[in-house]
């Protein structure tokens, strides 16, 4: 099944165009993770694991080598910066989009998030359209490397 | 002190000075009467043994009562000055001398001449001269007056005598005025003594006042300072060796005074990465210049440093730093007033951690209850029954509510602990003030209020942060709409204006003054109470009006919208009058 067929005019249901994108999602609140995942789902990509911790996220990633990681920046083990520099460091990883959650949403915050190496920050709370959107935007770019 | 002795010594005075001061005429009219009541008692005895012969009784009487009553008003008058009495006097007891010369025809009578020609020959007056000679020629004359010539050289002796006479009161007289010029002179010389002995006097009580006075003023000024405890006043040379440690500084730093004073420098209290790390802020030299560098550039500086103490542990110290001049006004060291803020840091730093913690506790869960709503609400699915719909709004209001609060106490929190930043970009009012409107609108429409726009066509643009631009301008409109009843209006207006150096914004371009933004809410809702004006940006105040209405809020969006147009460089005033309605406007500075 094309599932380009089931997006008509980039709605927020349905699968990204060009074939599933593999999301990993990380977040040490469960009903948040919960959340995320749906809003993944929603937006049309597999989530390929999803992570309590921060170092339970590094591991996933490298086991799945995921298209996208929706991280959020505090977790316990590691931060969700932390995560995010180890995947832009590790050769495998590198081109793993990221997406980074956090309810620190002071414009220091975001500098921090983006010079860790983040495509994207997107404060808490957020509506779970926003979210949807937000993955969606970054499931159809291409990766970086 | 050295001086009392001169004054004593003064006092003192020599009696013999004393006496030659006193006026000329006053020894002639002291010994006078005594003098003659000698005599004339001497010639009185000689008289009634017989060792004078009495050639004539009614002359001799005469003579003694003449005596009598000269001496005697010579005694009565003897205090007197009176030039007149003083020749009076000595002419009565030579007429006297001449009586009892007649009246005995014995030379011996002429040993009564002695004191009235002293009395004569002292006076200033020269005609004492004159009445002597005169007095001495009637004297010697008498006899032949009265009777016979008795001898032969009476005409030699009228001539000689008075002669002689003449010659030794003049002597006498000359020697008495050069006397008593020169007594004069030293009198003057003695009054010209004392006055510069008092004019010395009165120069060292000066100078003991002044003395007493400083020694006063600096007993002051140490017990102040060793007053203070709590608070270390470190006094430094140019150099930064330390001259003055008060007991707060011993209390802070755990070193006693003596082991400070003119032996350290305040650098030995310090951390010298943290001087060196000032020193590369400033662009300025390390060491005591790093310190002192804000202090003198602009007269003062206040600012945290960490001290070392005595027990290497570290305080962290509010310390203002001043220069200080000696009485000349030159430039003389430092002065170090530090407060120990080590624990009020420690509470402010906890307080913040505290904050961040409880607003990202609060976030996480809001996120959950927000986002399941929405997908809830959202769910195409299983569509919601009205009913449902309605109250999952009121679960969704109050979530959003509850929110903001978080939002607005975090960043209540930022802004008291300095960490608030502001992302400046240009940012067009008329949008902002259009957006508010928007995001009201729903409210006011509810509440039946009317919000009527007026911002220029062209916009107004200033340099700020639009995010906290547009969290300022809601709060303000939120804030009309919450507080005016039912009919009433809001008007939101931009306009530019001009801000003079007083502070004072006006409508018309004037000297000196600055373009501004003016961004103006106005309703005709309830009004603010005068006295409760002044206190309308302190956070969590809550006017009297808005409790008794039951007002929502808790009192901090005002706070933050001064908060954020303070940190654009603007102003926030307000003008309200109760049952009338409150206009808040703000100015911002424009570019240009």
């Amino acid at each position: 099944m094309d599932p380009a067929q089931h997006s008509p005019g980039g709605g927020l249901a349905g699968p990204v165009p060009g074939g599933e994108v593999r999301v990993l999602v990380a977040d040490d609140e469960d009903d948040i993770r919960a959340l995320v995942c749906l809003a993944v789902r929603k937006a049309g990509c597999q989530v390929v694991a999803a992570a309590p911790d921060g170092t339970a996220a590094l591991e996933a990633a490298r086991a799945e080598l995921p298209d996208l990681a929706v991280l959020d920046v505090s977790m316990p083990g590691a931060t969700g910066l932390e995560v995010c520099e180890a995947l832009r460091s590790a050769p495998a990883t590198a081109g793993t989009r990221i997406l980074l959650l956090s309810a620190g949403a002071s414009p220091d915050e975001v500098a921090r998030g983006l010079a860790a190496g983040a495509d994207a920050y997107l404060p808490k709370p957020f509506t779970v359209s926003g979210l949807v959107r937000q993955v969606r935007a970054l499931a159809v770019r291409e990766p970086v490397a | 002190m050295s001086l009392a002795v001169l004054d004593r010594r003064q006092d003192a005075g020599d009696p013999w000075i004393r006496r030659l001061t006193e006026p000329a005429g006053r020894p002639a009219a002291v010994h006078g009467p005594l003098l003659c009541t000698v005599l004339h008692t001497a010639a009185a005895l000689l008289l009634l043994t017989g060792a004078l012969p009495v050639v004539d009784r009614g002359l001799v009487l005469a003579g003694l009562a003449a005596a009598s009553a000269a001496t005697g008003v010579a005694w009565t008058a003897r205090r007197s000055r009176s030039v007149v009495g003083s020749l009076a006097v000595p002419a009565a007891h030579l007429g006297a001398v001449a009586l009892l010369h007649a009246g005995t025809g014995s030379a011996t009578t002429l040993f009564l001449l002695v004191g009235p020609l002293w009395a004569l020959a002292t006076l200033p007056d020269r005609r004492g001269v004159l009445v002597a000679v005169l007095g001495t020629t009637a004297v010697l004359a008498a006899p032949a007056l009265a009777g016979p010539p008795t001898a032969d050289d009476l005409p030699g002796a009228l001539l000689l005598g008075p002669l002689a006479v003449a010659v030794g009161t003049a002597a006498v007289h000359g020697s008495s005025r050069r006397l008593a010029a020169q007594s004069h002179r030293i009198a003057q010389l003695q009054r010209e003594q004392a006055a510069l002995l008092a004019q010395v006097q009165s120069r060292a009580d000066e100078l003991d006042t002044a003395s007493r006075i400083l020694a006063a003023r600096a007993q002051t000024m140490t017990s102040v300072i060793d007053a203070v405890t709590e608070q270390s006043i470190i006094g430094t040379d140019r150099d930064g060796t330390i001259r003055v440690w008060n007991p707060g500084a011993e209390k802070m730093l755990g070193v006693p005074r003596p082991d400070v004073v003119r032996t350290r420098s305040i650098l030995d209290f310090h951390l010298p990465e943290e001087l060196a790390a000032a020193a590369e802020d400033r662009g300025c030299g390390t060491g005591l210049e790093a310190l002192v560098h804000a202090a003198r550039q602009h007269g003062s500086d206040v600012r945290d440093w960490t001290y070392v103490a005595a027990d290497g542990s570290h305080r962290t110290v509010s310390v203002a730093i001043t220069p200080r001049s000696d009485d000349r006004g030159v430039h003389a060291g430092w002065n170090f007033v530090g407060t120990d803020m080590t624990e009020a840091r420690a509470t402010e730093r906890l307080k913040d951690q505290f904050v961040s913690l409880i607003s990202h506790e609060l976030r996480t869960p809001l996120s959950s209850i927000l986002g399941y709503l929405e997908l809830v609400m959202d769910d195409e699915d299983q569509p919601l029954t009205d009913e449902q719909r309605q109250y999952l709004s009121t679960v969704e209001r109050n979530a959003q509510r509850l929110l903001r609060l978080v939002g607005d106490l975090l960043f209540t929190a930022q802004v008291e602990s300095g960490r608030f930043t502001l992302q400046p970009a240009d940012v067009d009012l008329a949008g902002v003030v259009r957006a508010a409107e928007e995001t009201a609108r729903v409210a006011a429409a509810s509440a039946g209020v009317q919000i009527v726009v007026d911002v220029p066509e062209d916009g107004l643009v200033v340099a700020g942060d639009a995010v906290r631009l547009g969290q300022a301008c809601d709060n303000l409109v939120s804030n009309a709409v919450k507080f005016t009843p039912a009919g009433g209006r809001i008007d939101l207006a931009l306009r530019r204006g001009w801000r003079t150096p007083d502070g004072a914004v006006v409508d018309h371009r004037s000297q000196d003054a600055v373009p501004v933004a003016l961004l103006s809410v106005a309703d005709t809702g309830m009004g603010i109470p005068a006295g409760e004006q002044g206190q309308m940006f302190t956070r969590f105040f809550r006017t009297s009006n808005a409790q008794r209405n039951a007002v929502p809020g808790v009192g901090l969006g005002l706070t933050i919208t001064k908060a954020i147009t303070t940190a654009h460089g603007g102003t926030l005033d307000l003008v309200s009058a109760e049952g009338v309605g409150t206009t808040f406007t703000m100015a911002l500075p424009v570019a240009g």
